[in-house]
């Protein structure tokens, strides 16, 4: 007999079909990559490489992916310095509307990305900031606020404060401390988050798709006019390129968790 | 002890930016509702008075009710044995669901284009079952019920899974050793213990999904649209802003609404723990 607490044999079966579900997906999107055919057929009727060469040699492909790239970086920091002091005072002070404003800073995140699109589009437009660099990165910097705040609270509710405490009693000022003592100490934080903007910018794909142009496209707005207009096969290399990016990122993830002590 | 910077100094640079750079935007969005073409409210009395547009609500909630449920239903089952199983099995399980969330929404879209495709896996299982005609599955609204609960179902997995792991063992054992059968045990112990779980989730799911645009964009039919491709679509193609902007504040009204019932249920700062 099994203990009680364990499942049963319906739930695993059922679980692992879920499973399936969750992965068939993207399973699927590797061989497809390496498909010969020029539209998306699957299984593919032969394989080679020449869609990734495509990818690697066609400027219009390029050029979005290193847009994504910039804007995802500049972005990242942006909302780091944005959202950092706050994640400090929403943490570590009391003060009245705390909570409020908690919730408040949330926001961004929760409104649907279709309502900021059209207000950016409208708004963007009349200053001029429409397919600009810096109307992207505003945009991508607002809504990855509530993102950067929640990957540093759960850090900073951790950090034991004694340390703090201590380089406070052996005479350092809150400036000292501060820099000698918790920033080290977050640095992991801080990289975590900024990942984690940068993740949130290279996705995002409605805000992109109406306020940035031709010239400053996003990867996920090429990827979207491709899918949409001309199912172009290339589409398949990318998402393949991502998935290896993902699965790396988890693997290293996992393996510095790993090996940190205890 | 002594304090470093003044509070008010700290919320500065995010609420300034939050202010500026989300507030100035969407007080803009409500400004054109009531102002576009004219001043007043005509605006609203069209796109609530239109039986068109209220058709278009009335599918949303449907797709995102239906979204919603098939989550929970497909959520439950894989929550609860990562939560009963441990171990192991479950590191790998979480480790799944948690690869979903490093990959564009765009690339699982992408994908079930493939799959539900006329050149694809499901149509070519149709035939190869002796199918003369196969379903047409993608352009329709299956099609995007099926990959916005494919992208919406890991936030319901690890919804259920914080608060179902936490659950101690020891009740289910002392509902056994009082003699509950697995399934009452299940019904009266754990059911029960997980339904704040459950009410949160589904709540969360149903925002998202409501003003989901891109996925029912690319693999829905044009003529089912949701209210978010209708946004898109008066601005897009009709350049009325003014409808545009008062659809957007509906939306917001509803997803406020929503926001507020997960707030007093749940608590919105939860979300930062």
């Amino acid at each position: 007999m099994r203990r009680p607490e364990a499942p049963g044999l319906v739930n695993a079966v059922l679980a692992w079909c879920v499973v399936g579900f969750i992965l068939a997906p993207l399973v699927i999107i590797v061989p497809m990559s390496f498909s010969a055919s020029s539209s998306f057929e699957f299984p593919p009727p032969r394989y080679w490489l020449g869609h990734y060469r495509t990818y690697f040699s066609a400027e219009g492909w390029l050029l979005p992916t290193l847009n994504s790239f910039l804007v995802g970086i500049v972005s990242s920091l942006v909302t780091l310095l944005v959202a950092t002091p706050a994640a400090f005072a929403v943490n570590r002070r009391e003060f009245a509307g705390r909570r409020a404003l908690q919730v408040l800073l949330l926001t961004p995140m929760l409104v649907p990305a279709i309502i900021m699109a059209i207000s950016y589009y409208s708004v963007f437009g009349q200053l001029g900031l429409n397919q600009t660099y810096a109307g992207i990165v505003l945009a991508h910097s607002c809504v990855s606020i509530p993102v950067v705040l929640i990957a540093l609270s759960a850090s900073l509710r951790n950090l034991d404060r004694n340390l703090e405490r201590a380089a406070a009693i052996c005479g350092a000022t809150p400036a000292q401390s501060f820099r000698l003592v918790t920033l080290p100490l977050l640095r992991p934080a801080f990289i975590l988050a900024g990942f984690f903007a940068f993740i949130h910018s290279f996705d995002e794909a409605t805000i992109a798709l109406f306020i940035s142009g031709r010239e400053v496209s996003t990867l996920p707005k090429r990827m979207f006019a491709s899918i949409h207009l001309e199912a172009d096969p290339v589409v398949a290399v990318v998402s393949a390129l991502m998935i290896y990016a993902a699965v790396l990122a988890m693997a290293v993830a996992t393996f510095l968790r790993q090996r940190r002590p205890a | 002890m002594r304090r470093g910077l003044p509070t008010w100094l700290l919320l500065l640079p995010a609420v300034a930016y939050l202010v500026l750079v989300f507030g100035v935007p969407l007080g803009n969005t409500f400004w054109m509702s009531i102002s576009e073409p004219t001043l007043g409210l005509q605006n609203f009395e069209t796109i609530l008075t239109d039986p068109l547009y209220a058709r278009v609500y009335l599918r949303t909630v449907l797709v995102a009710g239906t979204v919603t449920l098939l989550c929970l239903a497909l959520g439950y089952p894989l929550a609860h044995y990562m939560a009963r199983k441990g171990g192991l099995v479950a590191g790998l399980l979480l480790g799944a669901c948690g690869l979903c969330f490093w990959i564009s929404y765009l690339v699982r879209t992408y994908a079930w284009t493939v799959i539900l495709g006329n050149r694809g896996p499901v149509t070519a299982l149709a035939r190869w079952l002796g199918m003369e005609q196969p379903p047409v599955l993608l352009f329709t609204t299956t099609a995007s019920l099926i990959a916005m609960t494919h992208i919406l179902l890991p936030y319901m997995v690890l919804t259920l899974y914080v608060v179902l792991a936490r659950i101690d063992a020891n009740l289910i054992r002392a509902a056994h050793i009082m003699g509950a059968s697995h399934w009452q045990a299940f019904t009266g112990v754990v059911l029960p213990l997980s339904l704040p779980a459950v009410v949160s989730g589904c709540l969360l799911v149903f925002i998202f999904c409501v003003g989901f645009y891109v996925t029912p964009t690319l693999l829905g039919s044009p003529k089912d649209m949701m209210i978010s491709s209708l946004i898109a679509n008066e601005i897009e193609t009709l350049l009325d802003f003014g409808s545009a902007s008062a659809l957007a504040m509906v939306l917001l009204a509803a997803v406020l609404v929503l926001l507020a019932a997960y707030d007093r249920l749940v608590g919105i700062d939860r979300i930062m723990r």
